[in-house]
This record gives C-alpha cells, structure tokens and sequence, in this order.
C-alpha cells in the first residue's frame, strides 16, 4: 500500500538546515493498521504530511499504492489524496462554520459526486459513525467525541484506501478515546489500511505493527508482539 | 463546482460581516464615485451626430483680423460673417447645408388661454432637418425660396405644438411671432441631441430650440443673433444693411459632404472663394479654413472641460485606492481562515481549488459592490444634477450601458483586489495549519 | 528607541500588508493636496468681490410684442414706475445682467486709431442710476448725467461722449496715473471718449473671463426689441418686492412678455461649474480619508489579533500598556511616514500634470505640508483604538495552550 524508501526532508531557513528525515524506509502493507509512536520533533508530522501527499520529500521515492507519488503535481497529488486518503487530526479540523453534513460534504465535492451521490454517501457515513439525527448541527455544538467521530466520518465518506491518524485521541477523554479506537479498528477490519501517529503506548500496541521514529530515521521495525515478547523476556 | 464556491463565498461573507461590510463599503464607494464621474464624462462626451460623423463638417474660415488670430481652439473664427455664409449657400456642391443662428420670439396664439411666452427659435436654411436627421411628426420643411425671402414659416417642436395645439396636426395653422402672422409648416418629433453638437456656443447642454424659421427673413426683421456675434473692426456701412455686410461673425454653417470626391471639390471650392475674397481686400490673414467632422468639433470646442478630465482622474485614482484598501482587507480575511484552506487541501482541494475559491469570493464582493456602487452613482449624478442648476438636465441618468459598465468595473476591481491574496492563500503550506493550536 | 530594529524586522514579515497600507496612503496624500490646491483656488475665485449689493438686486428681462415697439417711451416710464414702488431703493435699465454670463465687450485703447495693443473691457450702456442700483463705490470723478445721455437705433453708430470705469480698468489703461478726465478709444476710432468717473469695482458680466474686473459703462440706451432692468430693494425686501414687479409692469404694459430672475441666482449660476468642483472634490476628499481610514483600523486590528499571543508575552514579561500601545502606534507611524514621503513625491508629479494638461494651479510646499499632517493624523486616528485595545490583552493570554 504504501512504500517509502530513502525518503528525505529539510527544511531550510535563513540560517540553518534541519534535517526531518533522513533516509527513511517503510512499507505499510495493504489492510495494516500501523502506530507511529516517537518522542516530540523525531519527524512523525513529516512523516505523516509526506505520507498524505501534503508535502513533498526533498529526495527519495514514495509508492502508495503501487504508484510513484514523488514527481506528481499538485493537482494529482491532490486528486490522489481526495479519492486513496482519509485524514484524521489530533484536533478534529472541522470547518466551523459548516454543518456536519457540510463538513462531510467537502471533500466528495472535491470528488465531483453528484448531490444524490453526495447525500447518500453522508448519510451512510453518519450512520456509521451513529450522529444521523445532528447532521444539521455545527461542529462546536458537539462534544470532542462527537466531533472526532464526525472527522472519521468525513475522512471515510471517500471510501479512502488508506486512513492517516495524527494523535486521533488527544485531545479526548480516556472512555472516548476508547470509542474513537474502537471505531478505527473496525473500519480497518472492513479493510481500510490505516497509520495512526499516537503518543500513548497503550493505543500503539493495539495495532498490529508499531514503528518509532527517533531523529527522523526508522528506529524499530519489529511486531507488536514481538516488542512485546521482548519487553517480557 | 463553481455553485459549491459560490455557496462558499456567501457562507463566508455573512460569518465576518464586519469585515466583508468594509470591503462592500471599499468597492461600493470607490465604484459610485468613479462612474458618476464617468457616467458624466461618458454623457458629455457623446456624439448625437455618430451615424453621420463622415459626412458632416462644420465649416470654419478665417476672416478675421490681420493683427491677431481669432480666440478659438483652431485660431479660426466659430462662426461666420452673414455675407460669407450667403456666398458659400450659393455653392451646389453640398449635399446639404445649413446656415443658421439663435434667436428668441414672443409667441402668442389666437383666441386662445395661452399667455404670450418668448421661446428659443432657430434660424436656418431648409436642410436642418434632413442634415441633422431631425424627424417630423406632421408636415415638413418650408420651401426653399424662403430661406432667400421672407416667407413666414415656422416648424413647431413637439413640446410647442403640445402647448399651442394640444399635440394635433397644427400644419396649416398660424401662430403670432413678435406680433407678425406665421404659418405652421412642420412639427418635428421629441429631439434632444446632447451634447448639442449642432451648436456648441450656447451652452452645450440646453434643450434645443422650441421654433424653427427660415433664413430669409433677416432684413425684413432686423434679426440679430442671440448667440454670440464677435467682431474685430468697427468699420462697415450703414444701418441694418451695414451690420449684414460687416465681419462680425454670428452664422453658424454645416455641410453634408457625401463622399471624399466631393469633399475635395468642397475644398477647392472655398480655396477659390477665400482667395477671390482676398482680390477685394478681405480675408488678409495665411488662407486658412476647416472641415471639422462632428467628433472633432466636440473636441475642438472643449465641450469635455478641464475640469472634468480632473474629476475623472481623480475619480479613477480614488477606485485605486479602494482597491488596494480591498487587497489589504481580504488578505487579513483570507488569511484568517488559512486553517480552513489547510483542511480543505489535505481533504483534496487542489491549489487551483483553493485559488479559485477564494477569487469567487473576491467577485462576490465585487458584484455587491458594484450594485451598491450603481445606487451611490445615481445619487452621485442626481447629486451633480442637483449642483449644475439645471444646466445639464438634458442628461440622462445612468443607462444599461453604464449599469453594465458599473458591475463590470466592480468585478475587475475586486477580482484584481482578490487575485494576490487568493494566490497567496492557495500557497500555503496547509500542513501548518493542521497541527493542535 | 529599542523597539525600533524588532519592530522593523516584524514589519518586515508583514511586508505586503504594511507596503498596501503605505501605498494607500500615498495616494491618498498625492490627490488630496491636488485637491486642496484646486479647491482653494475656486473658493478664491467664488469668493471675489462683485462690487456690487448682490443680495439686494433684482434682473427684470422684457421683450416686447410688437415689431414697432416704442423702447426708448417704454424704458423712461417703467424705470419711473419702478422708482415709484415700496422698498425700491433704486432702478436702471442696462444692456446686460451683471454676473449673468451673458453681456458685451469691446477693445479699448488710450490712443486714436490703433489696431493692436488694446485692453478688452466689459461694457454696459446704462444710465446714471446705475452707480446707486448695483451699489458701486464712487472713488473718483463723477457720474454722468442725464443731460449726456445717448438714445440710438441698434444700426445706428453712436460715438460715446464719456465713461465711467471700474479701478482695474483705468489701472490697466493708465498705470499709475490719475485716469480723470484721460482719453478712451472704442476699437480703431479716432473719437475721445471722456473718464469722467471711476468706481471702486466690479467683476462685470464674465466670472470666468481672463479680463473679468474690467468694466466701462456709457451713458447709452438703444432701441431694441428687448431691454434688461436692475432694481435695488431695501435690504431683506427683495423677495416681497420681487412677487410684485411682474404685475406692476404688465399692468402698465401688457404687450411684452416679462421675466424676473434675482440677481444672486444669476451669481450662483456663473460658479456652478466652480461650486461643483468644490463639492465634488471636498467629498471625494472626505471619503477617501473615511476609506482609508477605515482600512487601517481593520488592518491594524487584525495584525493585533494575530500577535495577541505576542502581546501577552510581553505583558507578562512586564511590558506596561503604554509600551504595548506605543508600540503599535509607532509601527503605524513608521508606515504612515513611508506612505507620505512616497505621497509627497507622487503629489508634485500628478500637480506637475494637472498644471501642464488641464490648467489648473501648482502645488507648493505648505499645502503639501499640511495635507501630510492631515494624513499622518487620520492614520494615527485610526489606528489608536485598535492600539489602546491591544494594550488590554490579558498577559494570561501568553499562558494558553500550545
């Protein structure tokens, strides 16, 4: 699904060069719910926004989905993102002035769906997501929960191949967090590939593969379980 | 799509409307100010002769003095001398031509309520109405031995004949000019050339005149004209007879020049006379006269002034700065909802996506604007209407033209007041915006 | 002056919206002191002195009916009449309205025979009332009299056998020289015509001809068709005089049709195009300063809510409210300063082409000056409340989340 290999970034400013990543490898199979754990500023966001298609890698090659995304224009880039990605943000991102079914609305619009398309899509995601009946309510009307359940909802209605999660739970209380965990690991059960960067070590062993990036490099690419036989051995 | 950013843009105008009442405000103001003044210079400047601006000339001949040209854009004199217009209607090379001048009658009508009034006539020769295409409703000109023999004729205005008879069909009838009988020949339709090229001496924006007599009649009656009459020689014979053959200058004098062949013709024409002239001892300045073609003649008579080139300058700069007020305006707006961009992006917006978007904003502003901006112009000119008492009243408000222009100039103010920050929005980096504040 | 490199530099970030906000106010301060200059000159011009009591004159226009119409008879008995009425302090009859835009003129030359060198005067032939109706100011000589009064056909030439001219007139004639009793040629004639008096002044019939203020006036009546009179009222009587004069003189005469105008229409008249350029400039003036002003306050507001965080930094590592607003309104003025030295520039060169293409007057440094003020005082106006507001910002503001 999604195969980065020597990937690099840097970032420039007047004064100085900053390396985010360097020579990072990492193949996320298809169907793979993967966590990205690491400590603050090893490169994660990068990793997260390159992944995404939201910036470009300095050198490298990136394949999702078994096409080279590294020399794409902005315009297929944005295409890719818009049909093959579902994003999920730490701070939800609704639009505020927008309802819910709005919200959802945005990108099957970028899509080009017809309004019936469009309709029937929303509903189904809300559904999903269990917020039919406030479809018509704006975003700060909502509880955190509710507004991270209705993010999902909207990063699915595209019906994405592949989900990117940024610290989907923290800004959530622990019993929604588990609820917003919950929901993930069902739509990757029907088969969404997902990385999800996350903070809490709980919620990285809860997916089948978790990777740290320490320096903007790849630190440890073994299973979940096998951190964890190592961690009881 | 662009249904969905129309949407958009109204959504985002109502939720600052503070600030989008601003830039409104900005484009509303700076577009009412610049087409009231442009409606203005647009009126003035309009040629009611178009249709006819190749084959009509105004006719211009320098008879004035040796020691000092005349005061005239062209240095030649406006108008001409009686005794010079005499001579050129004898020429049959025109098509058509006109001599003629301003003058006043007391009117009164018999067994009738209508107290006597004076009224604007115009003295001329036959071929004013089909020379400036002025259109009757009954009757028509008078015949042409009465522009060389005072022939009692008069051609109503359709706003006299309204008065005198009512509207109906008053050919035939007589009406009473400065107690003499005169017989009703024609009434012509509304007509109300503005500016009145025909005649820009006598104030280019008054109505055109209520009677029409023909030119023949001077000697009998003494006319003299009620427009200007300039001279530079106190010299010349006796009595009326006297002032007829003098060089003072009060005839106003149009030709109908079909094609160039005869407009050469013409030329040579007045070449001919003006040097026969000179024989006698007139005419003692370089040979000199002009054909000016109704366009030109609008220009040379400056009828689009100084001050309202100034006023349209000053207009145009005025929307500059509304502009660059609207571009300052809609970046802090823009910008202010660059995490909106940002999520838009990362959900599939393309660059183009977003900078379209946002210019549609841009010229939803605009249009607003520019509908204000059509209410404040037509109060701008009543306004203006309002301050020139009345001397411009032969100008129409705004018409489709101008409307049209209006929205037009709002749509290309906002769009170039939108085009750099849209641009800038729809370059940001969104993945800064996508991070927890 | 600490503050200053920091604050050049976060200026520097903000580059485009603090270069708009300059341009707007250099533009701004390029049109508003062309406007000042032109207004001023038109106030100048409207506000001349006509010589005359303006608000106490009454125009009568007549044009009688019939061809044979006995003028001189009509003039003598309805200036009589008029004399005669309640409130009238005074009547004339005259060739043309003062201030109407509508008159004669002539050249005139202080030799025989010539035919260059002339001055161009405005000429009314009147009677000897004329001084007292239009309210002039005798300075010296006298006026005429009824005994040299001339009566004439209008195909008649009829030689002048004195004047009276206003002080400009006589100055242009005979600089410096006492013009009593001096010679006055109308155009290339060989007769003397006498100076018998000269009034203090009078603008004449043209406001906005070049030679306005030079007036002769002759003792003369002609017989034509129509004939104008000035009646002067007791002050604050014009209006009731005026509804009586239609009547009273068709009452004498119904065979003309009559006319009435006041005198300051006639005045308001001639400066419409003047009067209209100073309203219309004076509020295109005003709403560019309320524009650009408005602009500022919208710009600087949303540059302090950007920087709130900034702010509240600062607060919160001591800085007091007057340093947080000093510092905005001295970012303000360095903007402004910027927008005024480019606006200065720009003014010169537009006046450069508003004195050479429309004629119209140049710009010198004082107005410039002033107009610069006025600007850097609407810009620091305007971005005042929005300074004192960002000075409230609470310093916890800096101690919000990330």
């Amino acid at each position: 699904m999604l195969n980065m290999h020597n990937i690099r970034k840097s970032f420039r400013t007047d004064t100085i060069e900053t390396h985010a990543l360097r020579d990072f490898s990492l193949e996320v199979k298809e169907g793979e719910f993967v966590s990205v754990t690491g400590p603050s500023g090893s490169g994660k966001t990068t990793f997260l926004n390159i992944a995404g298609l939201l910036e470009t890698p300095t050198g490298g090659q990136y394949l999702l989905d078994g096409e080279d995304v590294s020399n794409l224009n902005d315009r297929q880039r944005s295409h890719l993102r818009n049909e093959k990605i579902g994003f999920i943000f730490q701070g939800f991102n609704l639009i505020p002035d927008l309802s819910l079914f709005d919200n959802i609305d945005v990108p099957l619009r970028y899509r080009g769906f017809s309004a019936k398309e469009r309709r029937k899509r929303i509903e189904k995601v809300l559904e999903q997501v269990g917020l039919s009946a406030r479809a018509k309510h704006l975003p700060a009307q909502l509880s955190g929960g509710q507004q991270q359940r209705i993010a999902i909802a909207r990063a699915l209605a595209g019906e994405p191949r592949f989900l990117l999660a940024d610290e989907p739970t923290g800004n959530l209380d622990s019993l929604m967090a588990r609820q917003v965990m919950e929901l993930l690991e069902f739509i990757n059960e029907w088969g969404t590939t997902i990385v999800m960067v996350t903070h809490d070590p709980e919620l990285a062993r809860r997916a089948h593969r978790n990777i740290q990036i320490v320096d903007g490099q790849v630190c440890d690419l073994r299973t979940v379980t096998e951190q964890a036989e190592a961690a009881t051995a | 799509m662009i249904g969905y950013y129309i949407s958009l843009a109204l959504r985002s105008l109502r939720s600052t409307p503070i600030l989008s009442g601003l830039m409104i405000a900005a484009i509303a103001v700076g577009v009412g100010a610049s087409m009231t003044v442009l409606t203005l210079n647009y009126t003035i400047s309009q040629n009611a002769l178009e249709h006819k601006d190749d084959v009509l000339f105004a006719v211009q001949l320098d008879s004035w003095d040796i020691n000092e040209a005349a005061d005239a854009t062209n240095e030649i004199p406006w108008q001409l001398t009686y005794r010079d217009a005499q001579a050129l209607l004898r020429s049959d090379i025109p098509t058509r031509q006109v001599a003629m001048h301003r003058f006043g009658f007391t009117v009164e009508l018999e067994n009738s309520s209508i107290r006597p009034y004076t009224a604007s006539t115009r003295v001329t020769t036959r071929d004013f109405f089909s020379l400036f295409d002025v259109p009757f409703i009954y009757g028509g000109t008078w015949e042409n031995e009465a522009d060389f023999s005072p022939t009692q004729d008069v051609v109503l205005s359709k706003s006299t004949n309204d008065k005198l008879f009512s509207g109906e069909n008053s050919v035939g009838k007589n009406i009473t000019l400065n107690g003499e009988p005169y017989t009703v020949v024609g009434v012509i339709d509304h007509w109300e050339p503005a500016p009145k090229v025909y005649d820009l001496n006598n104030s280019p924006f008054a109505s055109s005149e209520n009677l029409f007599i023909p030119f023949g009649q001077h000697r009998k009656l003494e006319i003299y004209s009620w427009g200007n009459t300039n001279g530079w020689t106190t010299g010349g014979g006796e009595g009326y007879e006297g002032f007829l053959q003098s060089e003072s200058v009060w005839v106003q004098y149009w030709v109908e020049l079909s094609n160039n062949e005869q407009k050469a013709q013409y030329e040579n024409f007045l070449t001919a006379y003006i040097n026969g002239e000179k024989a006698q001892g007139r005419f003692e300045r370089p040979l000199k006269f002009a054909l000016s073609k109704p366009s030109e003649w609008l220009v040379l008579n400056e009828v689009l002034s100084d001050d309202n080139r100034v006023l349209g300058w000053v207009s145009l700069a005025f929307l500059l700065v509304c502009v660059i007020n609207a571009v300052a305006l809609l970046l802090a707006k823009f910008l202010r909802k660059a995490p909106e961009a940002g999520v838009r992006r990362a959900l599939g917006a393309s660059r183009s996506a977003i900078f379209i978007q946002h210019l549609i904003e841009s010229a939803a502003i605009g249009i607003i604007g520019g509908v204000v901006g059509i209410l404040i112009a037509m109060m701008g000119i009543g306004g203006i209407r309002y301050l020139a008492m009345g001397q411009i009243d032969t100008l129409a408000t705004m018409d489709w033209v101008m409307m049209v222009a209006s929205i037009g100039l709002a749509l290309i103010a906002s769009l170039l007041a939108g085009f750099y920050p849209a641009w800038r929005i729809s370059r940001t980096n969104p993945s800064i915006y996508l991070k927890t504040q | 002056m600490l503050e200053l490199k920091p604050m050049l530099s976060a200026l520097w970030r903000n580059k485009i919206s603090a270069l708009l906000i300059a341009l707007q106010l250099a533009l701004t301060l390029a049109i508003i002191s062309n406007i000042v200059v032109i207004v001023q000159d038109r106030i100048e011009k409207i506000e001349r002195p006509t010589g005359i009591a303006v608000e106490e004159i009454i125009a009568i226009n007549f044009m009688a009916i019939p061809q044979d119409y006995d003028m001189i008879g009509a003039v003598s008995a309805d200036l009589e009449l008029l004399r005669e009425l309640p409130h009238v302090k005074d009547a004339t009859v005259t060739n043309q309205v003062p201030i109407s835009g509508s008159g004669s003129a002539g050249t005139f030359y202080t030799q025989p025979n010539q035919e260059i060198g002339g001055t161009n005067s405005n000429r009314y032939n009147t009677e000897p009332h004329f001084i007292d109706t239009l309210g002039l100011n005798l300075v010296a000589g006298r006026n005429f009299t009824d005994a040299e009064m001339q009566f004439f056909d209008p195909n008649e030439l009829k030689e002048m056998p004195v004047a009276v001219i206003t002080r400009q007139f006589a100055e242009k004639l005979y600089p410096n020289q006492d013009p009593i009793g001096k010679p006055l040629y109308d155009g290339n004639s060989s007769h003397p015509i006498e100076i018998i008096g000269v009034v203090e002044r009078h603008l004449g019939a043209w406001v906005s001809w070049p030679n306005a203020g030079n007036v002769a006036f002759f003792p003369a009546v002609r017989n034509t068709q129509d004939k104008n009179y000035l009646v002067r009222t007791e002050p604050g009587m014009r209006d009731k005089v005026l509804k009586t004069l239609v009547e009273k003189l068709s009452e004498r005469d119904p065979q003309r049709v009559i006319k009435t105008r006041v005198l300051s229409e006639y005045v308001a008249r001639s400066y419409v195009r003047d009067n209209l350029m100073v309203k219309v400039l004076t509020i295109v003036a005003a709403m560019l300063s309320f524009i650009v002003a408005l602009g500022i306050v919208g710009l600087t507001i949303f540059w302090i809510n950007q920087r709130a965080k900034q702010i509240g930094v600062r607060r919160a590592l001591g800085a007091t409210r007057a340093n947080i607003s000093r510092y905005f309104l001295l970012e303000n003025s360095l903007i402004a300063g910027t927008g005024i030295t480019i606006g200065s520039a720009a003014a010169l060169i537009a006046n450069h082409y508003m004195v050479r293409d429309y004629s119209q007057p140049s710009l010198t440094l004082v107005p410039l000056a002033i107009c610069a003020l006025l600007v850097l005082l609407v810009s620091f106006t305007a971005a005042l409340t929005p300074a004192i507001r960002a000075a409230n910002i609470s310093p916890a503001t800096a101690t919000r989340s990330v």
